[in-house]
C-alpha cells in the first residue's frame, strides 16, 4: 500500500517539545534563585527575591497564554473571528470572584460553578452561530461582550463586581495562596497551560479538528462533503470557553484585583496580538506570543518609563511587518524575509517599495 | 408506478427577477449516465445546486428513490448517496492533497466526533484515501498542499473527493473544465471506467459535444433555465432547436 499517512512516533518524539519546556520551567525558579544567591530551599519556601518576583511574572504568562490558545482555537484553528473573545475570560474571572466572596462557595465548588458558566456562555455564543456568518459574527460577538462590560461596571451590581473598580478581596483557600506558596501556584499554573495544550495538539490531529481546520479553509466545501458544521464550531466554542474560563478563574485566584478591564475589547484585542505575535493556528504560537507579549509590555514599561506604551507599539508593528506568519509560523517555514519586512515597511510610511528581484 | 431513481418535478429558481432554472422536470435513470448541456448561463450549475441542497428552490420538487429530498440540507445529501463536484475548484488550498480527501472519506463515516485520537489511527480511512488518490493518480502529490497543484491536477483531486465516501450519484459540474486539452482524454476515460463498472449514476454537465455524445446514455439541453429538448444522444445531436440554441439564433428570434 502507498500510504503518506505519518507513521506513528514513538512517545519520545511526540514529547520531546513538550518535556524539556516542562523540566526548563520547572528548573527556572531555581536557576534564578542561584544566580541571585538563593538558596533551592528558599525559593522553596517562597522567600521574597527574584525568582518569587519572576515567578509571579511567569504566572501571569502561564495565564495570558491559556487565554491565548483558548483564541487560537476559535480564530486560528476554526476561522471564527470573534471579538468577544474577552468575554469567555472574564465571565471565569468574574464569577469565580462572584462565587468566593457574595456566595461564599467553597472553592472547588467555585470551581465546577466555572465550568458550567464557561459551557453557558459558548452555547450563548453559539446561539448566534447558524445566523451570522465571518465580520458579522465578529460584530454580534462584539455586542454580546460589550453588554457584559457595561452590566458588570453597573453601580446596580457594585455589591458583586465592585462596578468600574474592579472585584477585590476574593477568599483564596491559603493552600493556593500565590504570596505565601508561589511555587505551587506557579506549578499548577503551568500544568493548567500544560494540559490545555497537549488538549489543543491532540484535538488538532483528531478526526474533529480536522473538520475544524477544513471548516476554516473553506467552510461551503466543509459543508458539501458532509459535515454540519454547525456542531464542530460549537465544539470549539465550547473547547475554547471552558479554556479561558479556567484561565479567568485562575486570573481572580492569583490577582488581589480583578479589573473591569478584563472584559473589554482591549482584551480581545489583547488575545489577537498574542497570537499574531507567536502565529495564528499554530497552538505553541499561542505561548510564544504570551510570553512575548507579557515580558516586552513589562520591561520596556521598566526600562523606558512613559515611552514604554511607544515601544510596545513600535515592536508589534515590526513582528508583523517582518514576522507575518508569527514567530512560530515563520519558523517552521524558514524564511525571514528582511528585504520583503523592509518593503512593507516603506510602504507603510508611504515610500516606494524598492523593486525585490 | 415507476420511479425514476432521480426526479425532479417542476423546478424553479429565482434570482431577483431573473429565472435561472424554470420549471424543469427531469428523471434519471439508475446507473445511467444522464448529460446536461446548454450554453452558458442556461441555469446547470444552479440545477445541481438546487439537487444538492447548496440553494433551496424557489418552487418544484427534487425526489431521490421515491423520496422528497428537496429541503433536504447540503450536508445531509452525501449521506444519502449523492455526491457533487464543483465547476470552479473548490478545495482545502492549505491542507495537504491526502488531507483533503481523507476529509471526504472521514465525513460519511462515524469517527467525526473523536475529537483525542489521532487521525493516523483510523486505518480504513487512511487506506480507502490512499485507494482513491490511486485512482485519481495523485499519489505521488499527496504530500503537497492542495492550493500549489497545477490546475488539471486540482480538476482530479475535485474528483476523487467525491469518489472517496463512493456515493450511488455523481453530480459531475464540468470535470474538465479549465484543464489543458491534452489531459482531458484521461479524466474522461476516468469517468467512462466508472460508468463502465456499472454500479453509479452519473449526471454530467459538459461543454465539450464529443465527449458528450460518446458517453451519454441520455441528455437534456437546457436553455435560459429551461428543458429545451431531452433523449439520446442519436435525437438530440438531429434537433435543430438544439443546434439553434448553439448557435445563438433562439435568442435574436424570443427578443425581437
Ligand atoms: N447566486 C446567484 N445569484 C444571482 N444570480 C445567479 C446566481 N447563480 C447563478 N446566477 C445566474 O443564473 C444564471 C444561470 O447560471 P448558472 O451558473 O446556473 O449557469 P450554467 O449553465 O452553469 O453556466 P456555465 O456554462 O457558464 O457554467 C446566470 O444568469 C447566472 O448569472
Ligand atoms: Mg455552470
Amino acid at each position: 500500500m502507498t500510504s503518506f499517512a505519518p507513521t506513528r512516533a514513538s512517545l519520545w518524539s511526540r514529547y520531546r517539545l513538550v518535556a524539556v519546556a516542562l523540566i526548563a520551567a520547572v528548573a527556572f525558579p531555581f536557576i534564578v534563585g542561584l544566580l541571585s544567591g538563593q538558596s533551592p530551599a528558599a525559593v522553596l519556601a517562597g522567600e521574597a527575591g527574584n525568582a518569587k518576583f519572576l515567578q509571579g511574572l511567569a504566572i501571569e504568562v502561564f495565564i495570558l497564554a491559556l487565554y491565548a490558545l483558548s483564541y487560537d482555537l476559535v480564530l486560528g484553528v476554526t476561522g471564527l473571528l470573534s471579538f468577544g473573545h474577552a468575554m469567555f475570560f472574564a465571565v471565569g474571572a468574574y464569577a469565580s470572584g462572584i462565587m468566593l466572596k457574595s456566595f461564599g462557595w467553597p472553592f472547588w465548588v467555585t470551581f465546577i460553578g466555572v465550568l458550567v458558566a464557561a459551557v453557558v456562555n459558548a452555547l450563548l455564543f453559539g446561539l448566534v452561530l447558524p445566523r451570522v456568518k465571518g465580520i458579522a459574527f465578529a460584530l454580534v460577538t462584539l455586542g454580546l461582550s460589550s453588554v457584559f462590560f457595561i452590566v458588570v461596571q453597573s453601580s446596580e451590581l457594585a455589591k458583586y463586581t465592585g462596578a468600574d473598580v474592579g472585584l477585590q478581596g476574593a477568599p483564596v483557600p491559603e493552600w493556593i495562596d500565590t504570596n505565601v506558596h508561589r511555587f505551587r501556584v506557579y506549578l499548577i499554573t503551568l500544568a493548567a497551560l500544560t494540559i490545555a495544550y497537549l488538549i489543543y495538539r491532540a484535538i488538532v490531529r483528531a478526526p474533529t479538528g480536522a473538520v475544524l481546520l477544513a471548516n476554516r479553509e473553506n467552510e461551503e466545501r466543509a459543508l458539501s462533503l458532509g459535515y454540519n458544521t454547525f456542531w464542530f464550531k460549537l465544539f470549539a466554542l465550547v473547547v475554547s470557553s471552558l479554556t479561558a474560563g479556567v484561565a479567568g478563574f485562575l486570573w481572580t485566584v492569583q490577582q488581589p484585583i480583578v479589573t473591569p478591564q478584563v472584559a473589554g475589547l482591549g482584551w480581545t484585542v489583547a488575545a489577537l496580538l498574542m497570537i499574531l505575535i507567536g502565529g495564528v493556528g499554530t497552538l505553541t504560537g499561542a505561548i510564544v506570543g504570551a510570553a512575548v507579549f507579557r515580558l516586552l509590555e513589562y520591561y520596556l514599561e521598566r526600562w523606558f518609563g512613559g515611552t514604554a506604551p511607544v515601544l510596545v507599539g513600535a515592536s508589534y508593528i515590526a513582528i508583523v511587518l517582518f514576522l507575518p506568519y508569527g514567530i512560530v509560523g515563520t519558523w517552521r517555514a524558514r524564511t525571514v524575509n528582511r528585504r520583503q519586512g523592509l518593503d512593507r515597511l516603506r510602504r507603510l510610511f508611504g515610500i516606494r517599495a524598492r523593486r525585490s528581484q | 408506478m415507476s420511479t425514476a431513481f432521480l426526479e425532479t418535478k417542476h423546478l424553479r429558481r429565482e434570482f431577483g427577477a431573473l429565472v435561472a432554472v424554470d420549471d424543469v422536470s427531469v428523471q434519471v435513470a439508475e446507473h445511467s449516465l444522464h448529460s446536461i448541456i446548454g450554453p452558458n448561463g442556461a441555469g446547470k450549475t444552479t440545477f445541481f445546486n438546487l439537487l444538492s441542497g447548496t440553494l433551496a428552490p424557489t418552487s418544484g420538487s427534487v425526489f431521490f428513490r421515491g423520496e422528497d429530498i428537496t429541503s433536504l440540507p447540503v450536508y445531509r445529501t452525501i449521506h444519502r448517496g449523492i455526491g457533487r463536484s464543483y465547476q470552479i475548484t473548490n478545495l482545502f488550498p492549505t491542507l495537504s492533497v491526502f488531507e483533503n480527501v481523507r476529509l471526504a472519506v472521514q465525513a460519511t463515516g462515524r469517527d467525526n466526533f473523536r475529537f483525542l485520537t489521532p487521525v493516523t489511527k483510523f486505518p480504513d480511512v487512511l487506506q480507502r484515501t490512499s485507494e482513491v488518490l490511486e485512482i485519481v493518480g495523485l499519489t505521488d502529490d499527496a504530500a503537497r498542499p492542495a492550493g500549489q497543484l497545477p490546475h488539471g491536477d486540482q480538476r482530479k483531486l475535485e474528483l476523487g473527493m467525491i469518489l472517496a465516501p463512493d456515493p450511488d450519484v455523481l453530480l459531475l459540474d464540468e470535470p474538465t473544465a479549465g484543464m489543458a486539452s491534452n489531459q482531458v482524454p484521461e479524466l474522461m476515460e476516468l469517468i467512462a471506467s466508472i460508468r463502465s463498472q456499472g454500479s453509479k449514476t452519473i449526471v454530467l454537465v459538459e461543454h465539450n459535444m464529443n465527449v458528450v455524445m460518446s458517453v451519454s446514455d441520455r441528455i437534456t439541453v437546457m436553455h435560459q433555465g429551461q428543458v429545451l429538448a431531452e433523449g439520446t444522444p442519436g435525437e438530440i445531436a438531429d434537433d435543430e432547436r438544439v443546434q439553434e440554441a448553439y448557435l445563438g439564433t433562439l435568442y435574436d428570434e424570443e427578443d425581437s
